[in-house]
């Protein structure tokens, strides 16, 4: 909802400035952000009294004096006799009709109309739509017009019995459901989709003279929900979702025929009122020290008292009055909350206490150990959503799926695991391994069962160890053993999966109940999060090369390996020791190393890789006893 | 001259895997709360509409309870929860006062766009005692934000709306670049979610708060895309070691 800054400081005394208000603003709750020097609220849904200018005055004169109190039409009205059946009292349980017939249309608007357009830079419609959106703006409350002409002095609010199409005044033809709150005319067509928009049929237009306002009270719950089912983005359906004052229809009438009354000369006003609501003062027992309980605060008496009168509560002797437009406050609780946004939440002291509970620590679960064990066997976890295409013979169905394509639920890790791999294995990644640990929801058990699954494929890892042992079946279960004795490891097939890699991929699912106890401890440092940073990964190839060097003095081959293993450069990615040789009858080891280039801005180029490899070679051939054979 | 004998090899460099940043961030949590007496307790991530609408005090008229908010499934029979505030309730209805419960895991709802995921992460916490108030409430969330972010960091608390608090707050930090960032939800606890759980609301208060994980570790970590968490990238993930 947008309020113009303009709008709130004519009706506060102290002229204060745009920012002062933003921060009275946050103190009481209302989020929003400031655009040439407009307001654009984001109220909390129980603040439906603050959709207003009004409303929103009402929460700042906590801290200064504002006038609210507007002219209204204060000439007597005469009655209006229109056929009107109400079929939902208990969901619309007040409503008025209000004719206006008017001599001539004005061609220009008084200020307080003609502002409301400008400030807030909306296009005008017709003269009585034009009034209507405004009062909606002032007092919160959202009247529909009808073109008194169009109508045939015969209406019914009733809920359809049968779908029927409906022409919204924004030419939007939409299907109305069965149940749902319609106005209807002599000949059971609907003219209005009520508390939401309102029919072609029966609209003003710019020509329109006489009209029939209509001001209802409707049950928010009736309301809910029907703006977003028929896509309609309608402030009155907005506002009686989240409530109104139905007390406040006298005033808003009035305040209509008033501007109407600043902009043409009225002819006739005749006026048309039910009222099923026999709305009841609504009291609550002042309760100082309950409310100091909920706070942890010390507030007096005469402050409460003080701060909620501000607020618009009366305070009475043993009770405080609620005012009838604030359905949001009905407990003690309400009141501390309204006492906390008085004096500010941030004014609050905090105060200390301890939870002395004898609660139970289990900080070394089986799943925790057997996580750890995977990670320092060079294992990384990955999360995955639940949704997936396939359907098991035991699948759930999720009822209104994001993506019509994925609406199971997963019954086992595996695809979402071989999705992982495989996207992995397209960013040329030679190492893969992962782990996943979620629960599973299927129709054939009553609980959930939480499931570690496991994946792997390619070199088993980067030294010159295990570069050359590549990973199988045979390699998961012996890793596993000592911890999972009868874990079932499958090779899925190449050709189940769309790839051009051809080394076997090995997979593993078992329930964590079935898995006894792990007791191992990881000796790796705990990782402190304050150091982790994120550091923009790239989206280009990466390009590796391979390099062999010949050492023949012991004594070198160390400052070799640390020159190698600690070099840094932005396009080096990676580099590791893939290869070890001892020849003992020539005295000279060999070693493999392989360098893995990446750019984070583009593909990275041969003359790019070539003047750091040279480099690179330049520098570790200046160590004695190295030499690179076959270099020229 | 030199002996093969005498070559020692290069060290064995192992790779190590990573735990998911998530998890780690919410691992973290757990740990800071748990040292501070909060025990963990766990539920389904299928919950029923009483456990994650009707005991919190949320109506059926709530627009959280729409299609197009929450998933629903087994033919509209159940909802993948939506908070993990549900874990409390089941947590309040197995002990009596005074408690003091923490649960994290997974939460479904139905958005997907850069800031926003059919999945994510919370870890909620609730303490009901004698004369709980708002007042520890702000003690204990001051602990948590400076343990996150440290001792300096500038926090504000403003009202807000849950239906299973009252009064309620949404608690920022105040960034680098100056900007005020929203980082959890809290308040003392709704007195008809107390009786819901039949503990007598007249005896004992509460307090709840609830972090989204996703949106402290993009803090954290500063990641600006929360989708990067779930593509599973090694070269992503492996800077978490």
């Amino acid at each position: 909802m947008k309020i113009a800054y303009k709008h709130l400081i004519e009706k506060i005394e102290t002229n204060p400035c745009i920012d002062e208000i933003s921060n009275k603003f946050f103190q009481l709750g209302h989020e929003h952000e400031i655009e040439n020097k407009i307001f654009d609220m984001e109220l909390t849904p129980n603040r439906g009294d603050c959709l207003s200018l009004n409303g929103i005055l009402r929460d700042l004169n906590l801290f200064y004096k504002t006038n609210i109190s507007d002219e209204i039409y204060k000439h007597k009205i005469k009655p209006l006799k229109i056929n009107f059946k109400n079929n939902v009292k208990n969901k619309c349980s007040k409503i008025s009709f209000l004719k206006i017939e008017i001599d001539e249309l004005p061609t220009k608007y008084d200020s307080t109309l003609e502002g409301y357009f400008e400030e807030l830079n909306i296009t005008k419609n017709n003269f009585f739509t034009d009034i209507s959106n405004y009062i909606s703006y002032e007092t919160g409350q959202p009247t529909h017009c009808y073109d008194y002409t169009k109508l045939d002095n015969e209406m019914t609010l009733s809920l359809i019995d049968e779908d029927l199409n409906f022409q919204t005044l924004i030419d939007k033809t939409i299907r109305l459901s069965k149940g749902d709150m319609v106005f209807l005319s002599k000949d059971n067509k609907p003219i209005n989709l009520a508390g939401i928009i309102g029919g072609k049929k029966t609209s003003c237009n710019k020509n329109t003279n006489t009209v029939l306002v209509e001001c209802a009270y409707f049950d928010p719950e009736v309301i809910i929900g029907k703006a977003t089912k028929y896509a309609i983005n309608s402030d009155a359906a907005y506002k009686f979702e989240r409530n109104t004052d139905a007390n406040c229809h006298d005033y808003a009438l009035r305040r209509f025929l008033k501007i109407v009354e600043n902009n043409a000369k009225i002819k006739n006003v005749e006026i048309y009122s039910e009222d099923h609501l026999n709305v009841k003062e609504r009291k609550i027992k002042i309760e100082v020290d309950n409310v100091n309980k909920v706070l942890g605060t010390k507030i007096s008496k005469k402050e409460f008292d003080y701060l909620l009168e501000r607020l618009g509560f009366n305070v009475e002797s043993k009770f405080i009055q609620i005012p009838s437009y604030r359905n949001d406050v009905k407990t003690i609780n309400d009141i501390s909350e309204e006492i906390a946004r008085a004096i500010g939440y941030n004014n609050i002291k905090p105060k200390s206490f301890n939870i002395t509970l004898n609660n139970k620590i289990d900080k070394d679960s089986n799943e925790t150990n057997i996580a750890n064990y995977l990670i320092d066997n060079g294992f990384s976890e990955v999360i995955n959503n639940p949704f997936v295409r396939e359907q098991t013979s035991d699948s759930i169905k999720v009822d209104n799926p994001l993506d019509s394509n994925r609406k199971f639920l997963r019954t086992s890790l595996k695809e979402s695991l071989i999705n992982n791999l495989l996207y992995n294995e397209r960013r040329q990644q030679e190492s893969l391994k992962f782990f996943e640990t979620a629960d599973l929801y299927t129709t054939s058990h009553e609980n959930n069962k939480r499931v570690l699954g496991i994946i792997a494929s390619g070199r088993v890892d980067k030294n010159y160890v295990d570069f050359s042992k590549m990973i199988d079946e045979d390699y998961l279960i012996s890793m596993l053993s000592k911890y999972i004795q009868s874990l079932n490891v499958t090779t899925i097939p190449r050709e189940t999966v769309k790839s051009k890699s051809k080394n076997a991929i090995v997979y593993a699912e078992i329930e964590l109940i079935e898995i006894k106890e792990c007791d191992y401890i990881s000796k790796s440092p705990k990782i402190n999060i304050d150091e982790k940073f994120y550091s923009r990964i790239s989206e280009f190839p990466s390009s590796s090369r391979d390099l062999s060097f010949s050492i023949s003095d012991p004594k070198k081959l160390h400052i070799l390996e640390d020159y190698i293993l600690n070099l840094s450069h932005e396009l080096l990615k990676e580099v590791y020791i893939f290869d070890y040789y001892n020849n003992t009858k020539t005295n000279v080891v060999k070693i493999g190393v392989r360098f893995i280039f990446q750019s984070k801005e583009s593909t990275i180029t041969d003359n790019e890789v070539n003047r750091i490899i040279n480099n690179i070679i330049k520098n570790a051939i200046s160590i004695d006893s190295v030499t690179i054979p076959g270099l020229a | 001259m030199s002996h093969s004998k005498d070559f020692k090899p290069p060290k064995i460099s192992k790779s190590k895997g990573t735990h998911h940043p998530i998890n780690l961030m919410k691992n973290h949590l757990m740990e800071i709360l748990v040292n501070l007496g909060f025990e963990i307790v766990s539920g389904p991530e299928i919950e029923t509409e009483e456990f994650n609408f009707d005991m919190l005090n949320i109506k059926k008229s709530h627009p959280a309870r729409q299609m197009h908010d929450t998933f629903y499934v087994n033919n509209k029979t159940n909802v993948l929860r939506t908070h993990t505030s549900p874990v409390q309730i089941r947590g309040m209805l197995e002990k009596k006062p005074p408690l003091a419960f923490i649960s994290g895991g997974k939460v479904y709802r139905k958005d997907d766009d850069a800031t926003h995921l059919p999945m994510f992460h919370q870890v909620e916490g609730i303490y009901v005692d004698e004369n709980v108030s708002f007042s520890n409430l702000k003690d204990l969330i001051y602990k948590i934000l400076h343990n996150l972010f440290g001792q300096e960091i500038e926090v504000r608390f403003r009202p807000s709306y849950f239906p299973f608090t009252e009064p309620s707050a949404e608690v920022d930090i105040l960034s680098d670049d100056g900007k005020w960032l929203e980082i959890l939800g809290c308040g003392i606890v709704n007195p008809i979610v107390l009786e819901n759980c039949s503990i007598d609301s007249k005896k004992f208060s509460g307090f709840a708060f609830g972090l989204g994980i996703e949106r402290i570790a993009m803090l954290k970590y500063k990641v600006t895309d929360i989708r990067d968490f779930y593509k599973s990238n090694l070269d992503f993930l492996s800077q978490f070691k």
